[in-house]
């Protein structure tokens, strides 16, 4: 029990709402016409380009190492090549996180939970797909278990070849979806 | 400029009330600047050293080559993140649980001496409410953040963050008796619950005349603060996030966000108690002489954090019940001991 | 010394008509078909009088061409004598069922489990008989049959169906009916079981406990797997495992390629030890061929399998350092940094940081670079330093010996009850190195010892660990001064197909005892290749490990095995 449900809310509120009205029009109009020009507004000035600034220099991306690209995924984000110069750090928690790294082959009992990871991630969210097995099923193309096409379950923004990929790959594929990110026009996406 | 102070003291002489909201106001505004800039240095600060110990760069593409815009980034994407509530959630305790985190910074913020200005031969202090009990008001107000802690857990009715929520209650009872004994032990000495007093008397570092207490003082801090290797309520790598796993955009920031805060407030708590707050020799030179009470408690304060950092670098996390266990059977009762060599020693400089 | 030769006289005299085949390969190989009615006997009488203490797997096949299904029991000991005895039970491929050695042999269990649902052989005995790999649509599918048909099929090249059964999973199905395609729909009888989920949830007692998911996905696994913890509060009162997110299907997958095709499968069986997994299935080939390995090819094998141990057993300690300190804690990001060394190293002779495919049948691809020893030279007495560094971090943290000392104990007997192999036995004081117990490659000339812990806790697996890195860095030492000059390939070529023959070869991956089981039937594909896992067999102990710890144990616990799910999902 919730202390929303010992102090119960009016329920009337939302049907009180209706009623009211600004400059003779319903507020929930008003309201409406005016989020809708803000956004307009944002979307074609500088503010647009302030937006996608800070997205692009911060994408975290989902700690799940799935195969082979899994350790390097470990690698990249470590010492070595460290993912942190480009503002790029592990989350574990999808609610976190902005771009979800398909690290190797997704199997048909993993894809469910996988989903469910992807829908939990708040937007706007991306998706990169790394190495051979996650872009097309790669040397297990005729196995009995793996999703063959990823790309057929989740939007995926970049590919990075490579079986596995070395890490240099890995941050030239998170620079390219960093550029994607600022070139993006419509920032509308929640 | 007479003109104007003129018109401010008569203002103040017939509404007394009003002129202490407005002070108040304007003190606010600027604490609350002064804090959350404070803060975002020092989570820049943290993922600097932090990488410059792991061998590793950190930041440092975007602001030049230090990347002291990567906050700023890391701010405007959490602000313009979907905000998702999950289902189940208690909604009411889920949106507010952020909110209260904060405002218990604030509190804190709201008493503690952030320095001095050395004007004409001695030191006015910058604090906004000078109370007669900040030490202690200050060291409770620091521990609200574990009731925020705890309604975010509780409400998110998620496993992991009600275990971390459970993890937080019971590491901050553990140790908020502790941290309070020692407030008490530096009080004995200082003859004074106030913390500009309690700075003003320590002609001796309270870190040496009483470095048992010292010591309880910082692990009790480490652990309210929940750094490593006190973070169980978070705990990344078994309860996934801990408190703030069901957490996203700007609520999410604004937790970690008060982290930070906390740290910041916490360490000057310490300079201020145990390491002489803004004492050392002043700077021989004009409008440097004024701030060098500043000057030194930045440095102090720097110190500190850098500490908790190396600290966050190189220890092992402690297990929950190690914690407590740690807690309840070394660290109160040599907090006692701590309190009975205060009064001696305190009565015997008295 | 036990040979062979006198297990097998043992058991023709003890049980007479029990043996109906049998094939002494070596002093340290039996093969031998034994009567379905007599297996348990059989087994029983080898563990007690000539202490084959050692479950080491089972494999299934499917002879479709015989009409019948063959189990095959892989027994070993633990030291006390070096014969490895595959023990074959053979059942009528309608309605297969042999008799379970789970009474006899505790982890027999997961193999059991694994042949049942992938080749539907029933084992009488068994106490739980539940799909550990296959997700809930395939189960009924026998996918390891011959007759199975998958996508695409290889024979015809004809693709099969996306057809979405009605529990909304989707499936390939060949050939599918027309029925079936214009609804798009298929009803599939195929056997219900509890689901995992269902079977935990009858776990809970009371309203005071929960379970708690550990994966598949969080920091704690090295890829997905689930661990799920029945909790009351912080104590974890029962633990429960699931396998199979990254389950592959490698072994039926090898059967549709090429013999030299393979060698890229095994690389991807185990990421971070790719080249002992090529080591093995080369030498299980090589041991079908009758091949002999040129020495210089054998000491750049050795070379490069030791290198690879050294990075898989950095990268383990280094990702367990993040699950007890987190991931600001530095010393695992030196490991990491220290690793990238050792990865040059490989990569200079290999040309891959990660999959290499490296060894081939009778030798290894190329020779080691111009340099090589130079640069060896170099890193290796930095690696030791190191190594000894981190030994001492350890030996002298009171925060880590709190944490980890005591804490997820094995004792020996139930080491080698449970199958362990490799560190996790090892650190329970069992000194069972396979480097010792097979005598493959130049190990027998080299100089090293087998290192042993003493208290068999997590402390001591991570110790065992890296005082084997400086094993590994001796080992190399030797190597590099003793090398000759010489081929590396054997000089006739290899041909395409191989002759019919069977081997079972076992080599020292960095997390046990890694053992394939191939199988050739005159043809350019293998007709089976069974890979015994050594992380398979630890992982099954993971499950009592964890009862009565903290939730924080154990997601240390499971750390400090050095996890690799790929390779036991394979």
């Amino acid at each position: 029990m919730g202390i929303s449900d010992v102090i119960p809310v009016p329920v009337a509120i939302d049907e009180e709402i209706e009623k009211w009205t600004i400059f003779g029009q319903p507020v929930a109009e008003v309201w409406f016409t005016t989020t809708e020009k803000i956004h307009q507004i944002i979307e074609m000035g500088p503010i647009k380009n302030i937006f996608n600034w800070g997205r692009k220099n911060s994408v975290y991306f989902l700690m799940q190492p799935m195969g082979c690209c899994g350790v390097e995924m470990f690698v990249f984000g470590a010492a070595p090549y460290d993912s942190d110069r480009f503002g790029c750090i592990p989350r574990n928690t999808p609610r976190q996180t902005d771009v979800m790294i398909i690290s190797g082959y997704l199997t048909r009992k993993y894809l469910p939970v996988f989903k469910n990871l992807w829908e939990q991630m708040p937007e706007p969210k991306w998706c990169i797909a790394i190495g051979e097995c996650a872009i097309s099923g790669g040397p297990f193309y005729d196995s009995y278990n793996i999703i063959q096409n990823t790309g057929d379950y989740f939007p995926i923004d970049v590919f990075i070849p490579g079986c596995p990929p070395r890490p240099e790959q890995f941050l030239e594929g998170l620079m390219n979806l960093q550029e994607k990110i600022k070139q993006r026009k419509d920032i509308r996406d929640y | 400029m007479d003109g104007i102070i003129e018109i401010i003291t008569k203002f103040a002489a017939q509404e007394p009330a009003i002129f202490a909201l407005i002070i108040g106001l304007i003190g606010a505004a600027v604490i609350s600047g002064v804090v959350n800039v404070g803060a975002m240095l020092v989570i820049w600060g943290e993922r600097k050293v932090l990488s410059d110990f792991c061998n590793r760069f950190g930041p440092n593409r975007v602001g030049g080559r230090w990347g002291i815009l990567q906050l700023g980034a890391d701010a405007i994407k959490l602000f313009t993140k979907e905000d998702i509530i999950p289902g189940d959630a208690d909604k009411g305790v889920y949106v507010w649980a952020p909110i209260v985190a904060s405002m218990a910074t604030m509190l804190v913020a709201a008493a503690i001496p952030f320095g001095a200005l050395h004007i004409g031969g001695r030191n006015i202090p910058l604090v906004v409410a000078n109370m007669d009990i900040s030490a202690f008001y200050v060291e409770a107000a620091l521990s609200l953040m574990a009731i925020a802690v705890f309604m975010a857990g509780y409400s998110s009715n998620n496993k992991y963050s009600i275990l971390g929520a459970f993890r937080g209650i019971a590491r901050m009872i553990a140790y908020e008796v502790p941290m309070g004994v020692c407030v008490i032990s530096v009080a004995v000495m200082a003859h004074s619950l106030n913390l500009v007093e309690i700075v003003e008397s320590q002609t001796v570092w309270y870190a040496f005349a009483q470095p048992l207490g010292f010591a309880i003082f910082v692990i009790a801090l480490i652990t309210d603060l929940g750094r490593i290797p006190f973070d169980q309520s978070e705990a990344e790598e078994e309860i996934i996030s801990g408190y703030n796993t069901e957490y996203s955009g700007i609520r999410w920031g604004l937790l970690y966000f008060q982290e930070y805060n906390n740290a910041l407030l916490g360490s000057i708590l310490l300079v201020l108690l145990f390491l002489g707050g803004w004492h050392g020799p002043i700077i021989p030179i004009p409008i440097l002489d004024i701030i060098s009470p500043l000057i030194w408690l930045f440095m102090k304060v720097v110190i500190v954090l850098w500490f908790f950092i190396w600290v966050r670098s190189s220890l092992f996390r402690l297990r929950i019940d190690q914690v407590t266990d740690f807690g309840w059977k070394w660290m109160l009762p040599l907090s006692l001991l701590n309190l009975g060599w205060a009064v001696l020693i305190g009565s015997y400089f008295a | 010394m036990t040979t062979a030769s006198e297990v097998l006289s043992s058991i023709q005299s003890a049980f007479p008509g029990a043996v109906i085949d049998s094939r002494v390969e070596s002093d340290l190989r039996l093969w031998a078909t034994i009567d379905s009615k007599k297996i348990l006997d059989v087994c029983k009488h080898l563990s007690s009088k000539h202490s084959f203490d050692h479950y080491s797997g089972s494999a299934g096949v499917d002879w479709i061409a015989r009409n019948e299904m063959e189990v095959v029991e892989i027994m070993a000991s633990h030291g006390t004598h070096k014969v490895v005895a595959m023990l074959k039970v053979k059942t009528p491929r309608e309605n297969p069922s042999v008799k379970s050695l789970t009474g006899l042999y505790w982890n027999a269990s997961w193999y059991e489990r694994e042949i049942w649902e992938m080749l539907g052989i029933n084992f009488e005995g068994h106490p739980e008989l539940y799909p550990l790999l296959l997700s809930d649509g395939l189960i009924g599918a026998w996918p390891w049959r011959k007759d199975f048909k998958g996508y695409p099929d290889l024979t015809t090249g004809e693709r099969a169906v996306e057809i979405t059964t009605p529990d909304g999973y989707t499936e390939y199905r060949f050939p599918p009916t027309p029925a079936e395609v214009e609804a798009g729909t298929v009803v599939v009888e195929r056997p219900k079981y509890p689901t995992f989920q269902e079977r935990e949830e009858m776990a809970i007692t009371s309203d005071s406990e929960m379970i708690m998911h550990l994966g598949p996905q969080h920091a704690m696994v090295p890829g997905p797997f689930l661990l799920d913890v029945l909790v009351e509060g912080e104590r974890v009162k029962k633990a429960f495992l699931d396998l199979g997110y990254i389950h592959k299907g490698i072994e039926k997958i090898m059967e549709n390629r090429s013999w030299l095709q393979g060698i890229t499968y095994t690389d991807r069986m185990c990421y971070v030890a790719a080249l002992s997994n090529n080591e093995c299935y080369c030498g299980a080939i090589e041991n079908i061929l009758g091949l002999e390995v040129p020495q210089r090819a054998q000491y750049i094998r050795v070379i490069v399998e030791e290198l690879s141990r050294i990075q898989s057993h950095l990268i383990g300690t280094g990702e367990f350092l993040t699950l007890i300190a987190g991931v600001g804690f530095a010393p695992w990001q030196y490991m990491i940094m220290d690793r990238e060394k050792i990865i040059s190293l490989i990569e200079s002779v290999t040309g891959a940081r990660l999959t290499h495919s490296f060894v081939r049948f009778g030798g290894v691809r190329n020779d080691l670079p111009e340099g090589f020893a130079e640069q060896c030279k170099k890193v290796l007495p930095y690696m030791k330093s190191r190594t000894e560094e981190f030994i001492e971090l350890f030996a002298q943290d009171p925060i880590y010996h709190a944490r980890m000392e005591n804490i997820g104990s094995i004792s020996p007997e139930t080491g080698k009850r449970m199958g362990c192999s490799g560190p996790v036995l090892r650190a329970t004081g069992v000194a069972y190195d396979m480097r010792k117990e097979d005598p493959i490659l130049v190990y027998p000339d080299l100089d090293f010892k087998v290192i042993t812990g003493t208290r068999g806790d997590s402390a001591d697996r991570i110790d065992v660990r890296l005082r084997e890195i400086l094993e590994s860095i001796h080992i190399i030492e030797q190597c590099l001064d003793r090398i000759p000059s010489g081929p590396i390939k054997p000089e006739a070529k290899v041909p395409k197909k191989l002759p019919a023959g069977e081997a079972y070869y076992r080599v020292e991956d960095p997390r046990g005892e890694m053992g394939m089981y191939v199988i050739s039937d005159g043809g350019a594909n293998p007709y089976r290749v069974k890979v015994r896992g050594p992380f398979y067999a630890t992982f099954q102990t993971l499950t009592p490990l964890l009862e009565g710890t903290y939730i924080a144990d154990a997601v240390a616990i499971a750390g400090s095995m050095d996890g690799c799910p790929s390779e036991s999902d394979r």
